[in-house]
């Protein structure tokens, strides 16, 4: 061949003495199911969080945080003893848009790209895993991990609180573990997909951090303020009323509601429901405040958009997670 | 016979970097190929795209005719140069965890480790082995599932003598065995009596693809195969050019 030539193309013969075919035996042709491997990959996952402690220690810190609302949650009226259910609900509102979605942040941030940075997911996809059942069994993995400490905290802490209160009006707070589990899930999505989108470990644990802090603070006011200059101000009280309502908003100061039960009519005569919450899918934070804050605000977030919303979140982070990770070269 | 795999028209770019420029490789079935080049050929991203951890710019990979898939790669073995595994977990684990995840039997990785030397440390953490040991247990998660396919990216860096040898050994039972090598190397000397085939790659393009025989041959029978290897990348240096 010439000398230039960019490429060279030789068809060799067969060493004869190794070439029989036959003698080379393969275990597995027809690859493994789609399910054995995610499946795999999701409780190995698991398991290493469960080993590193994480799991544990987040089923205390949740057991503590609902432990302490709920039983020295009456101090502030002067009374050592356990909140009912709707009034845990009211405190645990804060601490669960608070925790869980940073819960959720930090775990997924890593779940990609420390398997990228340690070079691990070389071995993994070189085997014959597509990417897809890749970061399916990472997500999976990471929803057991928050699920398990998130479930078993309001499961002990409800048993509890059910006990010592004798309260039997257990829906409210059921819709708060249930909300609580999805935000978790989709803060969790996030996470994956700024993993998947960083190149290191502190790039993705900065950018998750900044999520969140937008996501709790930033987003509010950001809000608030376009609806106000805009003059919308059926919008804006509704954005008000949600928009942490349980600290900053005196006019539905909800703690008061239980201390002071003859003013709560005329305060919330104030909150006048308004017809479009679409805007609240913006922010899956401001959509669990707004359905779990539904019964004392009187005002209901359709079930269609909370559903529309949480399918979007979901399926949006899944997706762009996916797109970037199918084209990443590793 | 076809073609076990042909690599047809393969390139790679990473922007203005062209890491892979039109390699053409027909490889048969139970040939045993040394891939050499200095650092910074395209090696690695050449086995990258083989088993799909690379997406390449244009160019495709076929086995046994057709496109490789993700199925296709359950039957190929893959020794990375750097072997990264869980730290956190055991030896036995780290060797199960990736003979299932190929749908196969622990017993199968069990025998693997056995195989390499590994069985006396089953219980030992991935962080507290030495690099020859990691290099065994990265060795033995490719032996699993008996490959077609074994592709070992430098897989004799920083090995001393007895684990040099040991791998030589091991690679001279699969080749018998009818497996596939695609093996990557600096030290020439260590695939000299393996090889069947060498392929040449330099600045991303292919320099030279022989039978070792045809090799020496052309370039002086009693020639050592790193001699005949600078031979090649000198006249490639000097002239600028590639060619066959």
């Amino acid at each position: 061949m010439k000398a230039g030539s960019a490429t060279v193309e030789t068809q060799y013969p067969v060493n004869t003495k190794k070439s029989s075919a036959t003698r080379c035996k393969v275990a597995n042709q027809h690859g493994v199911s789609f399910v054995a491997q995610v499946m795999l990959i999701a409780t190995k996952e698991f398991g290493d969080r469960f080993r590193s402690g994480w799991v544990i220690a987040c089923v205390l810190v949740w057991l503590g945080a609902i432990g302490l609302t709920s039983f020295l949650g009456l101090l502030q009226i002067g009374q050592i003893a356990t909140q009912g259910y709707e009034r845990t609900v009211i405190s645990l509102l804060n601490l669960v848009q608070y925790l869980v979605p940073l819960l959720g942040l930090l775990l997924g941030h890593d779940l990609i790209v420390s398997e990228n940075e340690e070079r691990t997911m070389r071995l993994v996809l070189a085997g014959g895993v597509s990417r897809t059942r890749f970061l399916i069994g990472k997500l999976l993995g990471g929803c057991l991990t928050l699920a398990v400490p998130l479930l078993l905290g309001f499961i002990i802490a409800g048993a509890v609180i059910g006990l010592a209160a004798k309260d039997a009006g257990i829906a409210s707070f059921l819709r708060l573990a249930i909300s609580g589990l999805i935000l978790g899930m989709i803060f969790l999505g996030m996470g994956i997909t700024i993993s998947v989108l960083s190149r290191t470990r502190v790039q993705s644990l900065v950018a998750a951090l900044l999520t969140w802090c937008f996501a709790v603070f930033v987003f509010d006011l950001i809000a608030l303020s376009v609806f106000v200059s805009t003059k919308v101000p059926a919008a804006a009280q509704e954005i008000e009323l949600v928009c942490d309502a349980t600290h900053v908003n005196s006019s539905v100061d909800l703690h008061s509601d239980f201390d002071n039960v003859a003013d709560v009519p005329a305060r919330r005569a104030t909150s006048s429901p308004t017809a479009s919450l679409g805007w609240l899918a913006i922010n899956p934070i401001d959509l669990f405040r707004a359905v779990n804050l539904s019964d004392r605000l009187e005002f209901r977030v359709p079930v269609s958009t909370t559903l529309f919303a949480v399918t979007l979140w979901f399926a949006g982070t899944l997706g762009l997670s996916l797109w970037k990770l199918r084209r990443t070269d590793l | 016979m076809s073609a076990y795999l042909e690599i047809i028209n393969l390139t790679k770019r990473y922007g203005a970097t062209c890491a892979l420029d039109g390699v053409n490789l027909t490889i048969e079935r139970g040939s045993t190929l040394a891939l050499l080049g200095p650092n910074g050929a395209g090696k690695s991203t050449l086995f990258g795209c083989l088993l799909g951890l690379t997406a390449p710019t244009c160019g495709e990979i076929l086995r046994e005719g057709r496109l490789v898939a993700n199925e296709d790669r359950n039957t190929f073995g893959y020794v990375a140069e750097r072997v990264a595994l869980y730290p956190q977990r055991t030896v036995d684990e780290n060797a199960a965890y990736f003979a299932r995840l190929k749908g196969l039997p622990v017993a199968e990785a069990a025998r693997q480790l056995n195989r390499v030397g590994m069985h006396l440390v089953g219980g030992r953490k991935v962080r507290h082995l030495s690099k020859g040991m990691l290099q065994r247990l990265g060795l033995a998660i490719a032996l699993c599932g008996q490959p077609e396919l074994l592709v070992l990216d430098e897989p004799f860096n920083g090995l001393d003598p007895a684990l040099f040898d040991a791998l030589q050994s091991i690679l001279s039972e699969e080749s018998a065995r009818g497996a596939t090598l695609l093996v990557s190397t600096h030290t020439m000397s260590a695939v000299e009596l393996l090889a069947t085939h060498v392929a040449i790659l330099l600045q991303g393009r292919l320099a030279a693809f022989r039978a070792v025989d045809d090799l020496r041959a052309e370039h002086g029978v009693n020639d050592s195969l790193e001699t005949i290897y600078h031979q090649i990348a000198r006249r490639g240096r000097t002239t600028g050019e590639v060619f066959a």
